[in-house]
């Protein structure tokens, strides 16, 4: 009997001892998944993101790690379809291994994915989700934004048109048909609608995401003549768009605003002309003053360059100070845990109300698990440094002067903006 | 009115052209070879890479003049190269079995085809425009055009004008007619009605690889674009007819307006108009608007 007693005390203390050794021994990698797309035509946004995350990836565990442990990035294609996304998703979550996802890019994939990682208990970090609808009626613990919103991305562009000419009357939108295009497109007409109600739409086009011609949308587009066109087209679609549309001097009878334009400004070259206004969705702009006057951004943007022949654009800062959010909420998680290496729900603590300092600005995460990020915007221009257009007459909007704040619907807070605000923000060329 | 409505015309035009080239192409092998090529829309897709690949290479040898001669010679070479091998392997011995087994294979080869594709250029997307910055624009009553989309129309005539003519007046041409009217018949008299199978799917594959290299230089070059024209060509096949060639260029020219008309007019319905003039061809006449039950194919 005693010897008995004595077998299953052992045994239960080697259990609790094994539970305990399990949660407080650091892993030998932590394993993240760093979904982003590789293939069709959203690679031409996607890649660049990745090739951020290999880069800041290979200089985390050259520098030692995270607390001396080896990041290992598990990448996943989201040009794979939502389908396939959340089984990649599951399959990786299955494996505790892994502790956190770096998901994802494609707005539907991220409101297809956040039901699932609060499910799983899963931290997720939502690189490059712009949808507002992310966070407008689900409440998430497990999930954050370490990006901005389409609310102040749109926003933004709407001020720094008004600020620069607001003697226009009428107003055409091409944007991709999904989430991410129909919701700009709102954003955009009720925020001129707010600041210069007498704004006329006269055309709303919505093609297919992914399509390979826009002959027909450019033509109603010219036939139409706006005084402004709005797109938030993006990846190999906005470049297409800007090829095709650059001949038949689109660019230049309107007044033309390329949300993401300068994603693409790299190659589509000397097709853009000057005077097109372009924007970065966040404040992720390699010659942005901030990134040039910081010596980590300046020697992340020659490595990128040196590696991938390219410079960064702002999907790569997107991802970048995203995986450096990740790292800064380990190093806070393992701050406060003393040294215990940290659960899944030690990440997500952590991260609550964490502010960063990025390779660009600064990372704000709110109480609602949203990211505050300026916004930088600006126009075309040609400079002889570069064999394509770039920024010029940049405005930083600060986060707080364009984002709705917390709890508010972004709608209706839209809706209450004063024209009287363009006089107190700040001016395009002001951002120095 | 006219700076509304001209570009829609062009437009509906230049768009018809291109999907005329690949409808025909279809056409022309099913009432040939007997086969609903699946895999049609995957040498479309080819034509549209070899192209761009080509042309991007010698534009930047400093010849982009040569990027013109690209978009004839990589249909050409695909042609040349697939159509006889694939004719030989693949297709032949499927002729006389049941149409479910045709186009089982001929879906299969367009998964080869398509994973081929991936494997040789990627997944990434291409684009080269040089030929139609070459050509340059026209300035009509106000509006830019591209004089890129004129070739287009124009081309798209002469290969209808002379597929016309090569079938009725040439030698080639009656051979085929007489393999299409009575094979066996074709058989008695000496024709051979293998070669000709050969030369028919090889004018095919030839046509919808024009169409992707004559397209390439307006559009972007990804993964998935041979899929789609498909379904398209197929709408616009079965609306002309089977195996009709004036049927397939009215049927383009159909939806190639309704795909234009939608975008100016009722934007949201462009992705499934073609598919309604289809559904409403067909319920009318079953047979498509040139096709009739029992009528000699071409």
């Amino acid at each position: 009997m005693t010897g008995f007693k004595l077998v299953a005390s052992a045994l239960l203390f080697a259990c609790a001892i094994g539970s305990a050794s399990a949660q407080t021994n650091k892993p030998t990698q932590i394993g993240w998944g760093v979904f982003t797309f590789t293939s069709g035509p959203a690679a031409a946004y996607g890649m660049p993101g990745r090739n951020a995350a290999e880069l800041v990836i290979s200089q985390i565990n050259a520098s030692g790690g995270i607390g001396g442990v080896p990041v290992k990035p598990i990448y996943v294609d989201e040009g794979q379809g939502t389908d396939g996304v959340i089984a990649e998703f599951r399959r990786l979550a299955a494996d505790n291994t892994n502790q956190a996802m770096i998901a994802a890019l494609s707005s539907a994939n991220c409101l297809a994915l956040a039901p699932v990682a609060e499910q799983l208990q899963m931290p997720t970090f939502m690189w490059n989700c712009d949808t507002h609808q992310l966070f407008l009626k689900d409440k998430y613990k497990y999930v954050y934004r370490t990006n901005s919103s389409t609310v102040p991305e749109f926003v933004a562009d709407a001020l720094y048109l008004l600020s620069v000419d607001a003697n226009f009357k009428k107003v055409a939108i091409i944007d991709p048909d999904y989430a991410f295009g129909r919701d700009a497109g709102l954003i955009f007409k009720e925020t001129l609608k707010a600041l210069k109600p007498d704004v006329e739409v006269v055309a709303e086009l919505y093609p297919k995401l992914g399509s390979p011609s826009y002959n027909t949308e450019i033509s109603r587009l010219v036939s139409a003549q706006p005084d402004v066109i709005f797109s938030n087209f993006w990846g190999a679609d906005l470049e297409n768009f800007v090829r095709q549309a650059a001949p038949r001097e689109l660019f230049t009878h309107s007044k033309v605003i390329l949300a993401l334009g300068e994603s693409a400004l790299q190659h589509v070259g000397t097709q853009l002309p000057d005077g097109v206004i372009v924007g970065v969705i966040g404040d992720g702009y390699w010659l942005a003053p901030d990134a040039q006057r910081k010596a980590q951004t300046k020697a992340f943007v020659e490595s990128y360059r040196q590696r991938f022949n390219e410079y960064p654009v702002f999907p790569s800062f997107k991802m970048a100070n995203t995986l450096y959010a990740v790292k800064a909420v380990y190093e806070k998680a393992l701050a406060t845990n003393k040294d215990r290496w940290p659960t899944r729900d030690d990440l997500i603590a952590a991260a609550k109300n964490l502010k960063v300092d990025t390779l660009t600005g600064t990372l704000a995460l709110r109480a609602d698990n949203d990211g505050l990020v300026d916004q930088i915007v600006g126009m075309t221009k040609k400079d002889p440094a570069y064999p394509f257009p770039v920024m010029g007459d940049m405005v930083r909007y600060p986060a707080g002067v364009v984002t709705p704040s917390v709890g508010t619907d972004p709608i209706e807070w839209i809706k209450g903006l004063k024209p009287s605000m363009l006089v107190t923000i700040p001016k395009p060329g002001s951002y120095k | 009115m006219f700076t509304t409505y001209a570009p829609l015309v062009v437009d509906g035009l230049a768009d018809a052209a291109l999907i005329f080239f690949v409808a025909v192409g279809l056409t022309l092998v099913f009432s040939v070879v007997r086969i609903l090529n699946v895999a049609h829309g995957s040498f479309y897709a080819l034509g549209a890479y070899l192209s761009v690949v080509i042309g991007a290479f010698l534009a930047g040898r400093g010849w982009p003049v040569l990027s013109l001669a690209a978009l004839v010679i990589s249909p050409l070479a695909i042609a040349l190269s697939l159509g006889p091998l694939l004719e030989r392997t693949m297709l032949r011995w499927t002729y006389g079995r049941p149409e479910a087994l045709q186009i089982l294979v001929t879906f299969g080869l367009f998964l080869i085809l398509e994973d081929l594709q991936k494997l040789i250029f990627g997944v990434q997307p291409y684009s080269q425009n040089t030929p139609m910055q070459l050509l340059g624009t026209s300035r009509i009553g106000g509006i830019v055009y591209l004089n890129y989309q004129f070739l287009l129309i124009g081309l798209a005539l002469v290969v209808g004008i002379s597929l016309r003519l090569l079938l009725k007046r040439s030698r080639i041409g009656k051979l085929i007619v007489a393999v299409v009217a009575d094979e066996e018949l074709a058989r008695t008299v000496g024709i051979d009605a293998p070669r000709v199978f050969v030369l028919a799917f090889s004018v095919g594959v030839f046509l919808a690889a024009l169409g992707g290299a004559l397209a390439s230089p307006t559009i972007g070059v990804a993964p998935g674009l041979g899929a789609e024209i498909m379904v398209l060509a197929f709408a616009v096949a079965a609306i002309g007819g089977l195996g009709q060639i004036e049927g397939a260029a009215f049927a383009a020219i159909l939806v190639g307006f309704a795909r234009a008309g939608a975008i100016y007019f009722a934007p949201e319905f462009q992705p499934v108009v073609p598919y309604l003039v289809m559904v409403a061809v067909l319920i009318v006449r079953p047979y498509g608007l040139f096709g009739s039950v029992g009528l000699r194919r071409i």
